[in-house]
């Protein structure tokens, strides 16, 4: 429990930030609400290749593509956030990123949106309702020219760690 | 290692294993030479100077315990070439040691093992002790010859001990004066060397600077030998070539030194008491290289060869795999986009009004598939590395765990020269370890075992390679004591694994077959029963996964032996493209053994697993649709296909809807998130962008008999 309380407490801090530098975030839709994420973790945007579905994967995994010869396993962000399926339509794409151990991930979103500029000072802490692993996923709410971005922290959802500190040997 | 490069390191570290190699090579044949008369200097001295470039190597790139223990070794061995130590068992084992701690230090430098090596300072005061435990230098006895003092002033410490030995040995000294082309003078050396190894030792040689043209030098050669002047003017002497025994010394002259004593000469002798060839009078020539006072520096002469063998070096380059696998990528590449131009140009060639364009694509298309398919081939052959390295590393492990396991092997390597893909090798090491570990540890006798039935004392295993068509197959073959069916049956009995009425089923190759299975084969104690096959089931995954099958054969009191057969490359291989309710699938042909129509007449269901008669023998199917959980709009197909697969004598019929084609593809392996995924190899692209993922024959079939939950086939030997 005590445990628990900690990591909520650590959760906020994340949260709370005073005024600092402008950060860009991509805007991207799934279902009927907007996501958005540091662009500094997408490397690149993809109209929707032929996905190759792999029998037997999770749910979750739509399945593969190929980038340019390079094989990338694509996830359905959706179905990691566990939120409600809706129809693919011709705007979805994909975003690739980095997972563990560096491997390239593919990310479906249903329409990716826009990129805004936000200060550190204009993110709200993400409501605790939220709790559980959801919790984990969320850094918090922006609110830029009245849009409601929710925006997420790859770094969990791809099952990433913190980041380690690489130095050379 | 701290500012190092990565590319600097990456040369480092394949210099060091090249090194390694080498090393290794040459102490099992100084192992072998032992006990069977005269140890060969030059294999001593060979060592001697890769344990002091690899010194060098570390050195260089702070790799301080490699340094330190280079340092060591290169004492041991330094002492070992001046004859100051003896070459004991206890010297060649410390000496083999020292070759697995260098693969460890490499390990650890490279970061891909965690090993703290506390036992490096222990070996190498096992080291210091043994190169302390020194004799003095016999003093030299013998004759004395009428050698240049210059002559003598240069030899190293090494040479000198050369020369000593030889005349203790009663060896006489020649004189041989050569000329070389200095474009030839590697070959022509070393051709010399060999001619010459035979029937005695070259000590040195040394410039004479007498070349008479400047494209051209000349060598006075210092040789001992038994061998009369004639046997050796006629077998190294020609136009180019002079011979001359160094006369004998009185022995009356008391003086302890190896000094020339030619009194009344009035020419100035040359180093090896050649009278001088030009008349003292002449005027020195403007070559600096005939400048030459009695002996020329050591400096000069090493300068002269090394110039000229700077040339033969450059030869060969050193490429990083990682490098080829991108150029193999691309070709791969490239095969995809054939592939698209050759779906285009038929359908080109189709239409009647563009004949023309169509007939003059076709033949472009023509061409550019036969110089695809021989840049494809020149970089697969670049791939390609002998078996050899691989097989002497296996005989150190040999020697080292025969050792342990006090037993008398004798390893007898055919083939070693056949060629496989380099990362086939690098997989391959640890599955041929195992399996040679469990032939000496279970299957070969204790002596006095063999003695009693009546085998030679000394057991032998047998390591062949051979090319067949475009497998390579390894064989692992022992006389030891075989495996004994009847006790495996019953462990597997006992374990669960087989039925008692499957018992009376089983013909003799499929009781051998047991021993891949893994609840069998992991228990150690049924490994002593069997006489082989302590974790077999792993050394047959790990083939598996290489593309390759294992067979195994065996007679009781006979020996046992491994056939394994692999791919002879992995990059690109043939694939059959099938189709499964409209999804794309490619299976690798080499694990395909036909393509048959099912024929609904010839199906039966045993206890919810669908079989087939196939030519009498009863084939157990998949039906892939199902077991992948695939549906589609389309209507299954009334008459579907079966893919017989198999690995091993296990075979399996997967279940399909339509047969494409063949094409040859690039395996490209899924990522780390699918890894959980099974009854895949990897994926490939088509031509047309498309992703088809490939199947894993080896673990359908695994799967299938093996009964996996959610397999829908279950278990039999087919």
């Amino acid at each position: 429990m005590a445990d628990l309380l900690a990591r909520g407490r650590n959760d906020r801090h994340r949260g709370i930030k005073v005024r600092g530098p402008r950060v860009e975030y991509l805007a991207f839709r799934l279902g009927a609400d907007t996501y958005a994420v540091p662009i500094g973790e997408v490397r690149e945007i993809l109209k929707l290749p032929p996905v190759t579905e792999v029998p037997r994967a999770p749910e979750e995994i739509v399945g593969v593509v190929s980038v340019r010869g390079l094989l990338v396993t694509v996830i359905s962000l959706r179905a990691r956030l566990r939120l409600q399926a809706t129809e693919s339509s011709r705007k979805g794409r994909i975003l690739l990123a980095m997972g563990a151990q560096d491997e390239v991930i593919g990310l479906y979103v249903d329409e990716v949106l826009q990129v805004y500029r936000l200060a550190e000072s204009e993110i709200e802490v993400a409501a605790s309702v939220l709790g559980g692993r959801l919790g984990d996923y969320i850094v918090g709410i922006g609110r830029p020219d009245g849009a409601l971005l929710t925006l997420l922290d790859l770094r969990p959802i791809l099952g990433r760690s913190e980041p380690v500190a690489r130095d050379a040997t | 290692m701290a500012d190092m490069g990565d590319k600097a390191r990456e040369e480092f570290f394949s210099e060091a294993h090249e090194i390694i190699e080498g090393l290794s090579r040459d102490l099992l044949q100084l192992d072998g030479s032992r006990g069977k008369g005269p140890v060969d200097p030059e294999l001593v001295n060979n060592i001697f100077r890769a344990v002091h470039t690899l010194k060098g190597l570390a050195g260089l790139f702070g790799a301080a315990r490699m340094s330190a223990l280079s340092h060591e070794l290169e004492n041991v061995l330094d002492d070992l070439r001046l004859g100051k130590i003896e070459l004991t068992q206890l010297a060649l084992d410390l000496l083999f040691r020292g070759i697995t701690i260098y693969g460890r230090i490499l390990a650890v430098e490279k970061g891909t093992r965690a090993d703290p090596l506390s036992d490096i300072d222990e070996f190498l005061r096992e080291l210091a002790e043994l190169s302390e435990s020194q004799s003095d230098e016999a003093p030299v006895s013998g004759a004395f010859y009428e050698l240049d003092p210059g002559l003598l002033a240069v030899l190293t410490e090494y040479e000198e001990h050369r020369l000593r030995t030889n005349i203790e040995q009663g060896q006489s000294l020649f004189r041989l004066r050569v000329r070389f082309e200095l474009a030839t003078i590697d070959a022509a050396l070393s051709s010399l060397k060999t001619k010459a190894k035979p029937h005695g030792e070259i000590i040195t040689y040394l410039p004479t600077g007498e070349g008479a043209e400047a494209d051209s030098i000349e060598l006075d050669i210092l040789m001992a030998s038994k061998a009369s002047l004639d046997v050796l003017r006629s077998l190294l002497g020609g136009e180019q070539a002079q011979i001359e025994e160094v006369p004998r010394r009185s022995r009356a002259a008391k003086d302890p030194v190896l000094v020339p004593s030619r009194p009344g000469s009035h020419a100035p002798p040359d180093a090896m008491g050649f009278p001088s060839a030009h008349p003292p009078s002449a005027p020195p020539r403007p070559k600096a290289v005939a400048q030459r006072p009695g002996a020329l520096p050591k400096g000069g002469s090493t300068h002269a060869v090394a110039e000229v063998s700077l040339r033969s070096v450059t030869q060969t380059v050193r490429v990083d795999i990682r490098k080829l696998d991108l150029l193999m990528n691309i070709v791969g590449e490239l095969s995809i986009v054939r592939n698209a131009i050759g779906r285009l140009t038929e359908s080109v060639r189709k239409s009647p009004e563009l004949r023309e364009i169509g007939m003059e694509l076709y033949r472009l298309h023509r061409g550019f598939e036969r110089q695809l398919a021989d840049l494809q081939s020149g970089i697969l052959e670049v791939r390609m590395v002998p078996l050899g390295q691989l097989f002497d590393k296996l005989a150190r492990v040999v020697r080292q765990i025969s050792r342990e396991a006090d037993k008398d092997v004798n390893l007898v390597i055919t083939g070693a020269e056949t060629e496989v893909d380099k990362l086939i090798v690098e997989e391959l090491s640890d599955p041929l370890m195992h399996m040679i570990r469990n032939a000496i540890d279970h299957a070969i006798e204790a002596r006095i075992e063999r003695e009693r039935v009546g085998k030679p004392a000394v057991g032998t295993i047998a390591l062949n390679a051979f090319q067949k068509a475009s497998h390579v197959v390894i064989e692992v073959e022992d006389d030891g004591k075989g495996i004994d069916e009847t006790k495996l049956v019953s462990a597997a009995v006992k374990r669960g694994l087989l039925g008692q009425d499957e018992v009376t089923e089983l013909v003799h190759r499929e009781v051998l077959n047991l021993v891949f299975i893994p609840g069998l084969s992991t228990k150690s104690d049924v490994g002593e029963l069997s006489g082989r096959g302590v974790g077999m089931d792993v050394v047959k995954t790990n083939i598996g996964k290489l593309g390759g099958i294992i067979d195994i054969y065996s007679e009781r009191g006979i020996g046992t032996k491994f056939t394994v057969t692999l791919p002879i490359t992995l990059a690109i291989i043939s694939a059959l493209i099938v189709q499964i309710e409209g999804r794309t699938f490619a299976v690798p042909l080499a694990s395909v053994q036909e393509a048959i129509w099912l024929d609904p007449a010839a199906l039966r269901r045993v206890e919810g697993q669908e079989l087939m008669t196939l030519r009498g023998a009863t084939l157990p199917l998949c039906r892939m649709n199902e077991l992948f959980g695939l549906t589609s709009a389309v209507k299954a197909k009334l008459r579907p296909y079966a893919v017989v697969v198999s690995v091993g004598a296990r075979r399996l019929g997967l279940v399909v809807d339509e047969l494409i084609g063949q094409q040859d593809i690039v395996i490209k392996p899924l990522g780390p998130s699918l890894k959980k995924v099974k009854g895949f190899a990897g994926a490939t692209e088509l031509g047309d962008q498309r992703v088809a993922l490939v199947l894993d024959a080896p673990a359908l079939i695994e799967e299938a008999f093996l009964g996996g939950s959610d397999a829908a086939v279950g278990a039999s030997y087919g």
